[in-house]
C-alpha cells in the first residue's frame, strides 16, 4: 500500500476527473493508482493528469519515443511504479520490451535508434544525471534534428514526468498490474 | 525528495500527518515533484529573471550577472 492511501473509485464523483482517469487507464500510463492518490486534491489531479496525458500522448514528437524516454526517466528516478507501467498506444505502434530496455542502456551505439532519437534519449538522461552537459552546444546539436517547438515539447515532457516520478518514488507504490 | 529520496518512507509520511492533512501532503508532494523536474530543465536553458531585485527591467546578460552565480545544480550536493 502506498504511504498515502488512494481514494476508492466510489469516492471520486467529479465527472471531469473520472473521464481523465478513464483516459489514463485506456493509455495504461498512469494506471488508476496515481490518479486516485492525486484525487485527494481534485483541482491538482485534473490539472496534472491533463498535463501528463497531453505531454505523453499528444504533440509533435512521437509517442513511441516518449514512452522509451519515460521509462528511462523512471529508472533514473528510482521509481518502480512509473517504471513498471507501459503505454498500450506505444505497444500498438510496435514498441517492444527489448527496445524499451535498450533506451535505458547503451543506446548511443544501438542501430535501432536514429540520431534524433539518440539525442532525445541523451537529453533525458543528462538532464538529471549530468545537467551541466546540457549546454548551448547540446541544444545546437538538438536543432539539427528537431524544431525549437519540438525541443521545448521534449524538455517540458521530460521535466514534468521526472517530477511526478520523483514524488511517486517517495510513496513506495507499485503498478496495479505487473 | 530531490537529494535523498530513500529517507522518505512510511515514518516520514506519518510524521507529516502530525502537521498536514492528507490533501495538503499530496498537494505538497506534487508541488515539490513539479519543481524538482522543471527547475533542472530551466537551468539547462540558461534564462534569468527579467527584473533586477530593485524592479528594473534588465538585459539577460545583466540578469545573469545578478542571479546566475547563486543557483547550483543538485549534482554533487549532499546533506
Amino acid at each position: 500500500m502506498p504511504h498515502v492511501e488512494p481514494l476508492k473509485a466510489e469516492e471520486i464523483h467529479d465527472p471531469e476527473l473520472l473521464a481523465l482517469i478513464a483516459r489514463c487507464e485506456a493509455l495504461g500510463v498512469p494506471d488508476s493508482l496515481f490518479p486516485r492518490i492525486l484525487a485527494h486534491v481534485p483541482a491538482y489531479a485534473k490539472a496534472l493528469l491533463r498535463a501528463l496525458l497531453l505531454s505523453h500522448a499528444e504533440g509533435n514528437v512521437g509517442h513511441r519515443l516518449k514512452e522509451i524516454i519515460r521509462v528511462q526517466l523512471a529508472r533514473t528516478a528510482g521509481d518502480a511504479y512509473f517504471a513498471g507501467l507501459r503505454s498500450v498506444q506505444a505497444a500498438k505502434e510496435g514498441l517492444d520490451e527489448d527496445t524499451i530496455k535498450a533506451g535505458s542502456g547503451e543506446f548511443q551505439d544501438d542501430p535501432r535508434f536514429t540520431a534524433a532519437e539518440k539525442w532525445a534519449l541523451r537529453y533525458a538522461r543528462e538532464m538529471y544525471v549530468n545537467p551541466e552537459k546540457v549546454d548551448a552546444a547540446f541544444y545546437d546539436e538538438g536543432r539539427k534534428h528537431y524544431t525549437e517547438a519540438q525541443i521545448m515539447e521534449l524538455g517540458a515532457f521530460i521535466a514534468f514526468h521526472y517530477g511526478m516520478q520523483a514524488f511517486m518514488r517517495t510513496l513506495g507504490a507499485a503498478p496495479r498490474r505487473q | 525528495m530531490a537529494l535523498n529520496p530513500d529517507r522518505i518512507g512510511r515514518e516520514f509520511y506519518d510524521e507529516l500527518r502530525r502537521h498536514y492533512s492528507e490533501e495538503e501532503i499530496v498537494e505538497l508532494g506534487a508541488f515539490i515533484g513539479f519543481n524538482i523536474g522543471y527547475h533542472t530543465f530551466f537551468g539547462t536553458l540558461k534564462f534569468y529573471p527579467m527584473f533586477s531585485p530593485d524592479g528594473r527591467l534588465v538585459s539577460q546578460e545583466e540578469s545573469a550577472r545578478l542571479y546566475g552565480a547563486a543557483p547550483a545544480s543538485l549534482a554533487g550536493v549532499t546533506t
